[in-house]
């Protein structure tokens, strides 16, 4: 054999043995690398089709002696959590990602949605604040959106007020958001209160009138007519058999159960309107906090 | 020349090497898988499969996993996702028993969640795809597929193919032709369906007598009497000369009556087209599964 085939054969032979065992799948006494990275590209496989139960399964599975892959899995688990929408399992994952991993920042910012998303906004401030102002301008600005948002949700206009200061719009990704932010704080602050005592009283001077209030306008009108209705009839029956006639007193009964059930159905009323307001406005609020951080790490 | 020879030749060392140990993998989570399902732990099998099916390089294995994790998915009730897995495999073009299994794979997972319509269309792919006989398992979905679309013409024809192609000859094709016509006369023929818009307007003009047609002639009497307590109410009351009361108490609880009763006819109508319908499938169902067993012993 002449020189060049040696050489050639030297090459092919150093080529193949570290691909020996490359796609085993299982860490033996060679290095579990390879092997953690196939697992790795296989959980995505699954994630890109959607089989995120399967993709869960298979990262609880992985137990990687070297300690550098923690992160990588800390995310994927968690990243998996947050498509599921189990948010506050992904938030407990992705805050395990170190601050030198490069996913630290996407972790961290989604780990504060999550949290923020299940209404545990002082945990996502302090993580928020955690982050630190590493990685340049437009993550400093987008913490100062998220931040913005959580003093929304928690209905703390003054801090929202001095985070607004720094929005500028020059970030293509929350220039709108911005904007947004900007109008659920003016919606947030221009909506009057509404006491549900309130409603209470109005109708008891006039039936409906409580529920009126609380912005139901069908349903107090209804209101109306029901107790209206059964007063005129326990009228009637009054002036045909006086007030001691069987249908009068029936016909009372049920009349004073109406106007009673209307004070308190309109106690209720305004109560349910403002929750309702006030879950519409934290969902616009979260959904702005949301698009931002798909727009910047997607 | 030959440096160059000596590169490709290492390149292809390398590649070679890498898809020996791919496709020994993907064997090993091949075989994992079929352990798996053995003992009856689907979702760890159907998990298997995929990991062979991702490693696989191999067109026709990677058909044959894909198979065989469609199986774990029904298993575990998962009708639509074995669909859809199989549907990777729609556009392998290699062995025709492979492809002619994974059509009608889709078409039985497609009827299996429901998809009555789909798993059709399937059906008929698969007949024009592969022009021969088809196989008995396959009649038998295309005849439960009939029952669910309610072909009951289409049913007989196809039943009288199917026997023609699989009967044990033509003595036994009659007498699962008589069984099948002894079903029908059981009950009456194919269900006639009941009109819910009939109802509906028989209980307009004649209170009740949309709950009678819809076969609950309680409901009807109870509706009737109702109206006739409120109008009652209604004139006693007026004869007192307690007018507002008479409209209040009279004839609120009347037009609730009334139009309540319209409604209702026509809901009936509706459930019992749904009760006669399933029960007529149940036992056509019933049928076919007992002709497919017999044909096969």
């Amino acid at each position: 054999m002449n020189m060049k085939g040696n050489v050639l054969l030297f090459i092919v032979a150093v080529a193949m043995v570290p691909l020996t065992g490359f796609a085993g799948g299982h860490a033996g006494d060679r290095d579990e690398g390879p092997s953690v990275r196939e697992d790795i590209d296989f959980v995505l496989h699954l994630m890109a089709r959607g089989d995120l139960d399967e993709g869960l399964f298979v990262l609880e599975g992985m137990h990687p002696a070297d300690a550098h892959w923690s992160d990588s899995l800390s995310y994927l688990t968690g990243w998996i959590l947050y498509r599921q929408q189990r948010l506050e399992a992904s938030a407990r994952h992705l805050l395990q990602v170190n601050r030198d991993s490069p996913l630290f920042q996407k972790s961290h910012f989604f780990a504060a949605y999550n949290l923020a998303h299940s209404g545990n906004q002082s945990a996502a401030r302090s993580v928020l604040n955690g982050i630190g102002p590493e990685g340049g301008s437009m993550p400093a600005a987008l913490q100062q959106l998220q931040l913005g948002g959580l003093a929304l949700l928690e209905r703390d206009f003054d801090s929202y007020q001095r985070k607004a200061v720094v929005y500028s719009g020059q970030y293509h990704v929350m220039a709108r958001e911005e904007q947004m932010m900007a109008a659920h704080y003016d919606r947030l602050r221009g909506r009057p209160d509404r006491h549900p005592w309130a409603g209470g009283v109005l109708s008891a001077v006039v039936p409906g009138l409580g529920k009126v209030y609380a912005g139901k306008t069908a349903e107090g009108i209804a209101g109306f007519l029901y107790v209206a209705s059964m007063g005129l009839t326990s009228y009637d029956f009054y002036r045909s058999g006086g007030s001691g006639s069987v249908l009068f007193i029936v016909s009372a009964s049920i009349t004073g159960i109406f106007y009673a059930g209307n004070i308190l159905g309109s106690i209720s009323a305004v109560r349910r309107s403002n929750n309702e307001f006030n879950h519409e406005m934290d969902q616009r609020i979260l959904f702005d906090m949301h698009i931002p951080l798909r727009n910047a790490f997607n | 020349m030959k440096w160059t020879s000596v590169f490709f030749l290492t390149c292809i060392s390398l590649c070679a090497t890498l898809s020996t140990d791919r496709a020994a993998a993907a064997d090993r989570w091949f075989g994992e898988g079929d352990s798996l399902f053995g003992t009856a732990r689907f979702f760890e099998a159907a998990v298997a499969y995929e990991r062979s099916y991702f490693l696989s390089e191999d067109a026709q294995q990677r058909v044959l996993v894909n198979l065989a994790k469609a199986e774990a998915l029904k298993q575990m009730g998962e009708f639509s996702r074995a669909r859809n897995d199989l549907q990777r495999s729609l556009t392998f073009y290699g062995n025709d028993s492979l492809r002619k299994e994974v059509n009608y794979q889709v078409a039985l997972c497609a009827y299996l969640d429901g998809d009555a319509s789909g798993a059709r269309s399937l059906l008929m792919r698969l007949r024009r795809t592969f022009e021969e006989v088809p196989s008995s398992r396959q009649f038998l979905l295309e005849g439960l597929v009939l029952v669910d679309l309610a072909e009951w013409d289409d049913l007989r024809g196809h039943l009288m193919e199917w026997f023609r192609e699989h009967a044990d000859g033509p003595a036994e094709k009659e007498r699962l032709l008589q069984a099948y016509d002894a079903l029908l006369n059981k009950w009456g023929g194919p269900p006639e369906m009941l009109d819910p818009g009939r109802a509906r307007m028989w209980s307009t003009f004649v209170p009740g007598s949309g709950q009678v047609y819809a076969g609950s002639a309680g409901w009807g009497v109870l509706n009737a009497f109702s109206q006739v307590l409120a109008l009652g109410g209604f004139g006693l009351l007026v004869y007192n000369g307690t007018y507002i009361a008479s409209v209040v108490a009279g004839l609120g609880p009347f037009q609730s009556f009334y139009f309540g009763g319209i409604r209702q006819a026509g809901t009936l109508a509706g459930e019992k087209n749904k009760s006669r319908l399933e029960g007529f499938r149940a036992a056509l169902g019933e049928f076919l599964l007992d002709v497919a067993v017999q044909m096969n012993e």
